[in-house]
């Protein structure tokens, strides 16, 4: 397993946010956190990133607990709901920013810049600035930046909810492949299960702060280990898994 | 969709601003329109005129009422040439501790959720509410020969009120709040996103100040850094309790006009008043040139 | 951007070092002298610091400077009591120098150190009108007529306030036998007449020749002259029949001028205020000085026949303070209404 979490528990002000959560995710998978709001999974994903702390467990990247690391030491690559790209900086900038910061060589920096700007298809724009691109455009960047310190985890909270619907079809299948192309280990949040289905090739449940179930799409709609599974999972997104295969 | 190119918040806009919102509000009806903005236009225009432009015009007569030489003599006697550095000297240093510190708690109080977040952010507002004169009574209570840090003072032969510190000190006192009202509001809308992603890349705090939330709140600063500055040359009613009048001492520009109005002395009271007037143009020309150079 | 910021800073900054170094700092070894005075005495201090400096060097003596603040006499008695290190203080009136001496600044016996009860310079209360005298003040029943609008300080800030009231008061109580309750009807209509009360000497004088408010200023003689003598054939002086002997007191700081090595300066700065040059000087700006002969020289300036009662008609400073400017006392019942 590349990605552990073992019994992690987390409560804030007295609300129970995780409840003795457990799943491991194998290298170069492409997870998606599934559920319901309030069902936790942007808990656990920001706990992996160490953005918050659980109150007990473990969490482990590649065999190391990393519970007591800080979440710049983990090799985390994070892509915000609303991107959180910086504002008052170029795209190229925004880009850079990660290996700027881990003071990289300038014409290293250089180089990644420019890579990553092709694999987003968004050559010759990096002298733009974040308001003055489309919602697409922007996660794209936001999701080249997350890559650029070539993490060995990339989280996405809920990478489409900004999108509106057209394009979001035409973006999940880009990063879908963007991803398989990179070859990365990726946990995306998502409350779409048609998202869910087409994109993941692993897909966690979660409800009130636990994890339902973990499978491949196939056994999520076709083998519910629970009831709420059973009722919560729409067996027709399972179309969409397969064409996407 | 049109975008705009804007400077600040990054939001699509739709339609081309307030003159959307107008339309809406008022179809176009002609002339009975056009009055209404014309009247309103007028009478700002009008009391702006009397209230600003007019006094400032009384100022700069009566200041050269009896000729450029007794101008100049006002203006270069020893006494206002020393209030005039004493009050940029208490002006300087009040701005430079008022920025770092309101600069410190704006984003301290914005970023971090912490108990008593919201009482300290009320504390800082103290200044505001209190009457000028009382701060400087305060001080005086304090650090005055009857204040309860007195007898150390004198023995030490530390002087701070009727002494320039406490001149310094009273003016920090009420332009306290200036720079964190300003930028409060500014960083508290700006939420933490931006900062947690640069955190999360491993940025140290000094660098995520530097590079994210300082040139959103560059121009906010500035503003506050403006403000701070011009009530702190024109501040007189603690500085007048704590000073002693002390003259060529403790005495400030608008200390010095009050002493000069006194003695009779009205042309040259109004002459020194205009050299206030002359740093208050300075500055907000200082301002609008950085303004315009960024554009 | 950020060079030219910090280019500007280093420009302040070298501005105030200048300064600062010039300024506050003691000077080339200068010794400083703080004289703490009451309002009107600016101009006269101004030229008397000239010529004392010059005698002091003539006598063998170190660089002096010497430094001015005014204000009101009660407000500067409680700043020097509050901390303001005067090493000398020459007030309006001995009681706020007693208050200066129950706080530990000052030694007892003060009063005598000088001579004529330490007040080099006397002086009297009279009337300033506007020329002309359209409401035809004379004398102090005129005050309380209606529509008679009275310019004069608060005595509880202002020694010569305190100097007007005690005029007033005498003035009545000779005229109506000593009845006191009239005579606080008297002064309760007099305080309704007036129309600004400022805090100082200078602030009523103000008031009353720069603002053109009110139709009489009760005033300092000296403060009357001086108005005078800056606007020439603006106003006139009238002189009630009834005044007070207005004995403005001097004393050395002993505490601070201990502290500051200063009290041989301190001491001679105050002693030669009855130098014959400096009695002359006072008589100039129109004070009357203690000395006799000096006096005389001034006998066309000064109404030298004045009917004055003095402080010891009212039992002496301590006894007429408590009476009429304590809190509760006198004053404050007149001018609650």
């Amino acid at each position: 397993m590349y990605v552990e979490m073992k019994h992690i528990n987390k409560t804030f002000d007295g609300f129970q946010a995780s409840d003795d959560v457990g799943f491991g995710i194998e290298k170069g998978q492409l997870a998606a956190l599934l559920g319901p709001s309030g069902s936790g999974k942007t808990t656990i994903l920001r706990m992996i990133a160490g953005l918050d702390m659980p109150d007990s467990g473990d969490i482990l990247i590649n065999g190391i607990r990393v519970n007591d690391l800080p979440g710049s030491k983990r090799g985390i690559g994070f892509v915000f709901q609303n991107y959180a790209l910086f504002r008052y900086m170029t795209v190229a900038d925004n880009i850079a920013f990660g290996l700027q910061v881990k003071k990289k060589p300038k014409a290293e920096i250089k180089e990644r810049v420019e890579e990553l700007l092709e694999l987003i298809s968004m050559e010759g724009l990096g002298k733009r600035y974040p308001h003055q691109l489309s919602g697409g455009q922007r996660q794209r960047v936001a999701f080249a930046r997350a890559l650029a310190p070539n993490p060995q985890l990339l989280l996405l909270d809920e990478p489409f909810a900004a999108i509106d619907a057209k394009v979001r079809r035409e973006l999940r299948t880009w990063l879908r492949d963007m991803i398989e192309r990179v070859g990365i280990t990726s946990i995306f949040v998502t409350h779409d299960q048609e998202e869910a289905m087409e994109v993941a090739n692993t897909v966690i449940i979660t409800n009130h702060g636990r994890v339902e179930q973990i499978g491949t799409p196939e056994e999520i709609c076709f083998h519910p280990q629970t009831e709420f599974v059973e009722e919560f999972i729409d067996a027709k997104y399972f179309e969409a898994w397969k064409n996407a295969t | 969709m049109s975008k705009k190119k804007q400077r600040g918040y990054s939001q699509d806009v739709v339609g081309d601003g307030i003159n959307s919102i107008q339309k809406v509000m008022e179809p176009p009806k002609g002339r009975s329109n056009r009055g209404v903005k014309y009247f309103l236009i007028g009478v700002s225009v009008l009391f702006l005129f009397i209230m600003l432009v007019l006094p400032l015009v009384v100022v700069v007569t009566n200041a050269l009422r009896d000729g450029w030489d007794a101008y100049t003599e006002a203006v270069f006697d020893e006494y206002t040439v020393h209030a005039l550095q004493l009050t940029l000297f208490a002006t300087v240093a009040a701005v430079a501790v008022n920025t770092v510190f309101g600069v410190f708690a704006a984003v301290l109080l914005s970023k971090f959720y912490f108990p008593g977040r919201q009482v300290l952010a009320t504390l800082i507002d103290i200044p505001f509410s209190i009457s000028p004169v009382i701060a400087g009574l305060v001080f005086i209570l304090t650090f005055g020969n009857i204040g309860w840090m007195g007898d150390f003072l004198y023995q030490y032969d530390i002087k701070i009120v009727f002494a320039v510190p406490g001149v310094v000190l009273a003016t920090i006192f009420v332009t306290f709040p200036f720079v964190f009202r300003e930028l409060f509001p500014v960083l508290n809308a700006q939420g933490k996103d931006e900062e947690e992603a640069a955190a999360l890349m491993g940025a140290g705090a000094f660098t995520i100040f530097r590079r994210i939330t300082f040139p959103h709140i560059r121009w906010t600063l500035l503003y506050g850094v403006v403000l701070c500055t011009a009530r702190a040359m024109g501040e007189f009613g603690a500085v007048s309790v704590i000073s002693g009048h002390l003259r060529g001492k403790t005495n400030t520009l608008p200390l010095h006009v009050e002493i000069l109005y006194n003695e009779f002395n009205t042309t040259a009271a109004f002459a020194v008043s205009s050299i206030l007037v002359l740093l208050a143009v300075v500055i907000l020309i200082v301002r609008n040139l950085v303004e315009w150079k960024k554009k | 951007m950020r060079k030219k910021i910090l280019l500007g800073i280093g420009v302040m900054a070298a501005i105030m070092l200048a300064g600062c170094g010039k300024g506050s700092g003691s000077g080339d070894g200068a010794l400083e002298l703080l004289n703490v005075s009451y309002d009107p005495t600016r101009e006269f201090y101004a030229e008397y610091n000239e010529m004392f400096e010059e005698y002091w060097k003539g006598k063998g003596g170190e660089e002096l400077k010497i430094t001015q603040s005014h204000g009101g006499s009660g407000s500067q008695a409680r700043s020097v009591i509050e901390g303001n290190e005067g090493d000398v203080v020459t007030l309006a009136l001995a009681h706020d120098i007693t208050a200066i001496e129950r706080s530990g600044l000052i030694e007892g016996g003060w009063i005598d150190e000088f001579e004529g009860s330490s007040a080099p310079y006397t002086s009297t209360i009279v009337f300033l009108v506007r020329k002309g005298n359209e409401k035809g003040i004379e004398d102090w029943d005129d005050l309380v007529k209606d529509g008679v609008e009275v310019i004069t300080p608060n005595p509880k800030t202002s020694g010569g306030a305190c100097w007007n009231f005690l005029a007033a008061w005498a003035y009545e109580q000779q005229q109506n036998g000593n009845d006191e309750a009239a005579t606080k009807e008297f002064m309760k209509k007099l305080f309704q007449n007036v129309l600004v009360l400022d805090s100082g000497a200078r602030g009523s004088t103000n008031t009353f020749v720069e603002n053109k408010q009110g139709d009489v200023l009760i005033a300092w003689e000296n403060e009357a002259y001086l108005s005078m003598q800056e606007y020439p054939g603006e106003y006139e002086m009238v002189t009630p029949s009834v005044s007070i002997l207005a004995q403005p007191s001097v004393a050395v700081v002993d505490k601070n001028a201990k502290k500051h090595g200063t009290e041989e300066a301190a001491a001679a700065y105050l002693e030669y205020l009855y130098s014959e040059e400096a009695q002359r000087l006072a008589g100039e700006h129109y004070y009357r000085p203690s000395d006799e002969g000096v006096l005389q020289e001034f006998s066309s300036q000064f109404d030298l026949d004045m009917n004055l009662v003095t402080i010891d008609d009212f039992g002496g400073w301590d006894e007429a303070y408590e009476t009429y400017f304590e809190d509760g006392a006198i004053f404050d019942e007149i001018y609650a209404e």
